[in-house]
């Protein structure tokens, strides 16, 4: 076989009704944003590597391709678009009125162990980001803004936003004065829900046993009661806080009557050192890995010279289009319906292209038969 | 625009989910020349979501740790009929039809589960350290109990300060290892027998699973030092966590009952 017709693995190529499907989700989501008043804004797929080292953190930003730049620096495909945006509304955006509201479609490219499922270096994201607003309205809006884009592609009903408050984690760490090493460990251990290994952690890093005693990762996830089973047992005032503050959202939640939607998880502990609190994650029926994921990152733009709230999201556009092509009543591979086909009248190939202007002017569909076509 | 339905404010100022107009748009020519897509397409892709329905799907790894996972199951009130089984399908039910278990190769339970082609899954930690899936792991179910260990002929030298031949099954783990010591190794990927390794001089030492011991003994190999201890787990996908929070809680809390039951009478 030529080496030419080889692909770069986790890479693909989209067409016909498959093609048409992910950009008919991604117009979806970039009108439903515009209907919130988001502004688009394209960001540079080249920039600096330091950008997304700064902006992701270092354990996210190395899964970045990287090259050099002409002189030397370090230069990144975008593995992200959240840093870039922050940057710009710290600086290029610096004079403009807050909050500032800005969605996007791209692709983000990022290297990643082959063995994981769901294998693209090459994904599309739709996302927004609301710069300059603090506090549990800002949280809200881009709540709400992911639940509209799901309700439009019809997955209402098979949709589940599990929320979460970083500060609920932080607290604990900081309780249980747990160095860097540590901490991580005890978020490995969360995150994976591992029951046994929390007991034993939490009985090596306290003296008393008794909260540890009670800790059932189970129990974490659920509806608001999970809320009271925590404050049975975290006591210390920055988790309490944060559990206020999922209290409060979820009471929101139920008055606007979509509690069907939500779950509260606090064992959602992943991108600890990016958000600073709140966090979601969208799961969809039919996939097998999340589709979305969104937070708050207050921290985020003092890299670039101004500290400002902020929160944001993004939706997986290969994984929705996954999804929502095996339950559309067409096959993958099947194309474009064609235009009635305009054939050449006898060498006349002015008339003929007269005739497809036509028809285009009238805004209808064509087809020009070729010479050697069948 | 190419078409009335593309067009986004279109879609926006519509009721009709995308989902509709996604399928007026590309099944349906504006100007009514193509033909509808007949709904018998439709069979051409799996029309079962696995996610949407209640049952939950568990891959069991084939081999000592089913039979074992099975005995656990049947204890905990998930009874699997002899017959079903002796019938060698690819998937069988359980009596109750709440559960459809599948058997696989140990190796590839994460790879199932990680992908949510099944829920939930039984597999050694082994595995899972070895295949670095990205599941969660709820349950230490206490069962197929081994350790992973540095094993290496009697009387060889305890350092070495060159490179370190290793012999294994398990690269990934045997490298974060030594990694972790800082011993520059080779490590040399074999697929069975490991303990021949360093009889026949291919390898200084061995990383492999140990239940007795006495493979090793056979082989004049000793346990120099136990990585880690290894035990069979409930592996969950994690976007079944939260789709099927109440099958997947349900599963959890009748295994954990009869975990803890063992342990302490243990």
């Amino acid at each position: 076989m030529n080496s030419l017709s080889e692909i770069p693995g986790g890479m693909r190529y989209y067409f016909g009704a498959e093609a048409r499907l992910q950009r008919l989700i991604e117009d979806g989501c970039m009108a439903v944003f515009d209907g919130w008043s988001y502004e688009e804004i394209a960001t540079p797929l080249l920039d600096y590597y330091a950008l997304f080292e700064r902006g992701m953190g270092h354990q996210e930003a190395q899964r970045a391709f990287r090259f050099t730049d002409a002189d030397g620096r370090l230069l990144a495909l975008r593995p992200d678009v959240t840093s870039s945006v922050a940057r710009a509304a710290a600086t290029l955006f610096a004079g403009r009125t807050r909050p500032l509201r800005f969605c996007y479609a791209a692709s983000v490219f990022r290297q990643r162990s082959r063995s994981h499922a769901e294998w693209r270096r090459e994904s599309r994201q739709a996302g927004c980001e609301l710069v300059g607003a603090g506090g549990r309205a800002a949280d809200i809006e881009t709540l709400l803004i992911a639940v509209e884009v799901l309700e439009r592609l019809g997955l209402r009903s098979e949709t589940r936003i599990t929320l979460n408050n970083v500060e609920v984690f932080n607290g604990l760490s900081e309780k249980l004065a747990l160095d860097t090493g540590a901490r991580e460990e005890m978020r490995r251990i969360i995150d994976t829900r591992d029951d046994s290994a929390l007991q034993e952690f939490i009985r090596h890093h306290t003296e008393q046993t008794a909260p540890g005693g009670e800790w059932g990762l189970a129990r974490l996830a659920g509806q608001r009661e999970v809320i009271d089973e925590a404050r049975r047992l975290i006591f210390n005032s920055r988790s309490r806080a944060a559990l206020d503050a999922l209290d409060e959202l979820w009471g929101v939640i139920e008055q606007l009557e979509l509690t069907d939607l939500f779950e509260i998880d606090l064992g959602d502990v992943s991108g600890l050192d990016y958000y600073t609190g709140l966090v979601f994650k969208v799961y969809v029926a039919g996939a097998g890995s999340r589709v979305g994921s969104g937070g708050r990152y207050d921290d985020l733009t003092v890299n670039f010279g101004r500290r400002e709230p902020a929160v944001g999201f993004v939706l997986e556009l290969d994984a929705l289009t996954e999804v929502l092509m095996r339950r559309a009543t067409m096959e993958p591979a099947q194309t474009h319906p064609s235009g009635a086909p305009i054939v050449e009248p006898d060498g006349d190939a002015a008339g003929l292209f007269r005739e497809a202007r036509q028809r285009r002017a009238a805004n209808s569909r064509v087809r020009i038969k070729q010479r050697d076509e069948g | 625009m190419k078409s009335e339905n593309l067009n986004p404010n279109n879609v926006n100022s519509r009721n009709e989910s995308l989902m509709d107009s996604m399928n007026d748009s590309v099944v349906d020519g504006e100007d009514g020349l193509s033909e509808r897509a007949s709904s018998s397409t439709r069979a051409a892709r799996p029309s079962s979501f696995h996610n949407t329905s209640h049952v939950l799907t568990v891959a069991l790894s084939k081999g000592r740790m089913q039979d074992e996972a099975l005995t656990l199951l049947g204890r905990a009130g998930v009874e699997v009929s002899g017959e079903a089984l002796a019938s060698r399908r690819l998937a069988v039910e359980d009596v109750a039809g709440c559960y459809r278990f599948v058997f696989v190769k140990p190796a590839d339970v994460p790879v199932y589960v990680e992908h949510g082609i099944a829920d939930c899954g039984v597999v050694g930690r082994d595995v899972l350290l070895e295949s670095e899936a990205d599941v969660l792991q709820p349950l230490d179910l206490g069962i197929s109990r081994c350790r992973i260990v540095v094993a290496a002929p009697d009387g060889a030298a305890a350092h070495v300060y060159g490179m370190l031949h290793v012999a294994t099954k398990y690269p990934r783990i045997a490298a974060a290892h030594f990694g972790a010591r800082g011993v520059p190794v080779e490590i040399i990927q074999l697929s069975g027998s490991v303990e021949l390794a360093p009889v026949l001089g291919l390898a200084d030492c061995i990383v492999d699973l140990v239940e007795t011991g006495r493979t090793l003994a056979d082989n004049g190999l000793r346990v120099v030092e136990t990585i880690t201890e290894s035990t069979g787990r409930l592996v969950v996908n994690r976007a079944s966590y939260q789709l099927k929070a109440v099958a997947v809680a349900r599963l959890i809390k009748a295994l954990r009952e009869v975990t803890t039951a063992v342990e302490s009478k243990a």
